[in-house]
């Protein structure tokens, strides 16, 4: 029994391994063939990105040209790109020069630490507030938290950000709008992600418990004697969490999105502040670099989300 | 116990009601004492299953009850529901009607009986372990104490929830159609199981349409339509000879009641379809093997076997829907296209919910061409007036939907019908009448027919042959 539950994780590990691959190389190829058809000399963008906006002419972008051979045919450069893929290397910075894993490891420590912080805050607020709704569905605070689920689901992260930067920092004047420093600083762009993915949660946890609490096997818990209290933590819990947890791997999509977003609105060094320098700088590697580490944090993030489904559910142990 | 003390009446009942959401359910009155058995026996729709939900205090909102319980010594006023809810798993316990939903789909069958002695009979956690293995070792599941519910049969799970609810020992046991969906020997454990309750000085209260199910339990017998009491006594007279018009109606719907079907008649006549040495794996089980059946026109082959054993998929592979493993399967050359057809176990999941059945018909005229004539005089002959056709398939009976189903299959003009189960879910009165319509239409049109069924008795009323599945 032990060998055949091991059997099915390694089978899950390897099946996302290859899509790891998969996802590098799908990745890769798509943001190289889409920074080749950006309009604009890429020479020029590259030069500015350098020397600043006021310093560039024609004989920089040239220089640019020349050293990094830009007007190379784009199929060669792909398989040179691909190549130094498999050799792990993902180049250099066309800006700053220095080695693309030296860059993005820099800044993804301060991106994972920020999503990390929202994924636990949004865990904090939606699933528990899902679930007391979800066990008097069309109760007050049923009714109450779908309304803030929907608007704030409905609003875009950076709304939802200057809304509370408006709020906390400008008016109220308790937290900094912007910058990276102590936990102050944390607080505000956590909570913007946080609070998008908690009003998705909150939802699937809640028609997740209405629809536990409303099934027989829930109906006989109390039948055969056991509290609310017992029936909840017994039969209600594990139940309901499976699909929570197995949402969330859909949701990683939007806190990967909104990485991007909040960082830039609170000018946060992580990664996706980084992606967006680069796409404006067109330089290209760190573009394809950061791209790939997103998709391949997204990869890595559902498989934990899958061991975890693999735990809560014995069914898929023996399935 | 109770029965030590003068006062030996366990459950009864005064003028129990139940009234609202359109549901009326006229006063009835029952006393049952230590060791006694009553069985509420009733076609669907009969408003049985209320008075259960109507005792525990579990009625669905909009629904109320009137009338006074008093239940092992107490009083309780029927209209106030929570009062019964300290009464749960110590004073009654209810057997649910599919154990196999009533089971958390999470959490092995050990653990869902030892929770009920550890939390409501108040034992430690190694006791109640212990306890729980011993109770499901003495039910013969002693090989199933890790299993998750999936993995147990129907007749599996209904004693792991047997054993669940009855854990804490309340005296009074209230069963709520406890065999709905199990063959007949898984059936006659489950009654064997339920007369232990009184067997032990207990009270057991058991709700059922199957009259086999009320003989074997004997003690008194009600018989219930549309929510009123039509006739009552013990199980030994009433269902041997019931007086009123109804009840010998209800019991004279069970199958091996019937009258004998006309003979078969076309058995030199080449199959429609024939199977030959078939063997099918299903997860890696073997469900049978070297399986040959030959089906001719107008014949009527019944399938029969314990749930799981294949009979579905025996359907599937002569439908052309899916393959064996090996063998193979031979159709008559003049097999229409569309010559093989199924008819469904549930009417309701067999029809798109939001059309009229104009509408529904008058789409299958367009996409299969037959003549609209043909129409008219089949609805006669199936008992199913205009009027209905503008309804939506919710809004007739399970009954007249199934016919409808037989009606939208027929006018294809099928050469092999694969029936699955299609009267498993319709009372014993409707059951005989729509089969034996099913019969008559099929030697008519000689169409070949199989039938699945989980009930012995009828297949051996209706069938010309019979293919026994073992599982």
């Amino acid at each position: 029994m032990i060998s055949r539950a091991n059997q099915g994780l390694s089978h899950l590990l390897l099946s996302r391994l290859f899509q790891a691959g998969l996802v590098a190389w799908l990745v890769g190829t798509l943001t190289f063939v889409l920074t080749r058809t950006l309009p604009g000399d890429m020479a020029y963008r590259i030069a500015a990105g350098r020397y600043g906006h006021d310093m560039v002419d024609g004989a920089a972008a040239e220089a640019v040209r020349a050293e990094l051979a830009l007007d190379q045919p784009g199929l060669s450069a792909y398989v040179g790109w691909l190549w130094d893929l498999l050799q792990l290397d993902l180049g250099r910075s066309l800006v700053s020069g220095r080695p693309v894993i030296q860059e993005l490891s820099h800044q993804l420590g301060h991106s994972l630490s920020l999503a990390v912080i929202a994924v636990l805050l949004s865990l904090l607020i939606g699933p528990p507030l899902g679930l007391a709704a979800g066990r008097k569905p069309g109760g007050v605070l049923d009714r109450v938290s779908e309304v803030a689920a929907s608007v704030l689901r409905a609003l875009p992260a950076f709304a939802v950000g200057l809304l509370l930067i408006m709020l906390f920092a400008v008016t109220l004047g308790w937290l900094p709008a912007a910058g990276h420093g102590g936990t102050a600083h944390t607080v505000l762009p956590a909570l913007t992600l946080a609070l998008g993915l908690a009003a998705v949660s909150s939802r699937v946890a809640r028609n997740a418990m209405a629809e536990v609490s409303h099934s027989a096997y829930y109906a006989f818990s109390h039948t055969k004697g056991l509290s609310a209290r017992q029936s909840f933590w017994r039969h209600g819990l594990r139940n309901a969490s499976v699909p929570v947890v197995a949402y969330l791997g859909v949701q990683f999509v939007y806190l990967i999105e909104g990485v991007v977003v909040v960082e830039t609105l609170f000018a946060w060094p992580g990664i996706g502040h980084a992606l967006v320098h680069a796409i404006v700088a067109r330089d290209v590697p760190m573009i394809q670099g950061t791209a790939l580490v997103m998709g391949l944090l997204f990869v890595l993030l559902n498989t934990a989300v899958d061991i975890t489904c693999y735990l809560l559910d014995p069914r898929r142990r023996r399935a | 116990m109770t029965s030590m003390t003068l006062t030996t009446t366990l459950l009864q009942a005064s003028d129990l009601a139940i009234s609202g959401d359109g549901v009326t359910i006229a006063p009835i009155s029952f006393t049952l004492e230590a060791g006694q058995r009553l069985t509420l026996l009733g076609e669907t729709g009969s408003g049985k299953s209320l008075i259960a939900q109507a005792i525990m205090g579990t009625l669905p909102a909009g629904l109320s009850a009137q009338g006074a319980l008093e239940i092992a010594g107490k009083r309780f006023a029927a209209a106030e529901p929570a009062t019964r809810h300290s009464l749960w798993g110590r004073t009654l316990a209810l057997l649910p009607q599919e154990p196999w939903h009533a089971l958390d789909p999470t959490m092995r069958a050990q653990a869902q009986v030892a929770e009920t002695h550890r939390f409501v009979a108040g034992k430690t956690a190694p006791a109640a372990n212990e306890a729980a293995s011993a109770e499901l070792s003495r039910l013969g599941l002693a090989q199933a104490l890790n299993k998750l519910p999936g993995e147990l049969s129907g007749g599996m799970a209904q004693r792991v929830a047997f054993a669940a609810a009855s854990a804490a020992g309340a005296p009074i046991v209230i069963a709520d159609e406890p065999t709905k969906g199990l063959d007949a020997p898984r059936r006659d454990e489950v009654v064997e199981l339920l007369a232990h309750t009184p067997n032990r000085g207990g009270a057991l209260l058991t709700i059922t349409h199957d009259i086999e199910v009320a003989r074997r339990l004997g003690g008194e017998v009600i018989i219930l339509r549309q929510g009123q009491v039509v006739e009552r006594g013990p199980a030994n007279v009433l269902l041997n000879h019931p007086e009123t018009a109804y009840a010998q109606r209800l019991l004279g719907a069970e199958p091996s009641r019937w009258p004998d079907p006309p003979s078969f008649t076309g058995s030199a006549q080449a199959p429609v379809i024939s199977a030959d040495a078939l063997r099918i794996e299903r997860g890696g089980r073997e469900l049978f093997r070297d399986l040959s059946v030959s089906v001719r026109p107008g014949e009527i082959v019944g399938v029969v076997g314990p749930s799981g054993c294949g009979k579905s998929t025996l359907g599937d592979i002569l439908l052309g829907v899916t393959r064996p493993n090996a063998g193979r399967v031979d159709i008559s050359r003049e097999m229409p296209r569309l010559g093989r057809q199924k008819l469904y176990q549930d009417p309701p999941a067999a029809f798109s919910p939001h059309w009229s059945l104009t509408q529904l018909l008058e789409d299958l005229q367009r996409r299969h061409r037959f003549e609209q004539r043909a129409i008219a005089p089949l609805m006669q002959r199936l008992g199913l007036n205009e009027p209905l056709l503008s309804r939506r398939p919710g809004e007739i009976s399970g009954g007249e939907l199934q016919r409808f189903a037989i009606l939208r299959v027929l006018l294809l003009k099928p050469r092999f019908l694969f029936a699955d189960e299609p009267t498993s879910r319709l009372d014993p009165v409707t059951q005989q009448q729509t089969l034996s319509l099913l019969v008559e239409l099929a030697r008519e049109q000689a169409c070949a027919v199989m039938l699945v069924s989980h009930d012995p008795a009828l297949v051996e009323k209706v069938c010309d042959q019979t293919l026994t599945l073992a599982g």
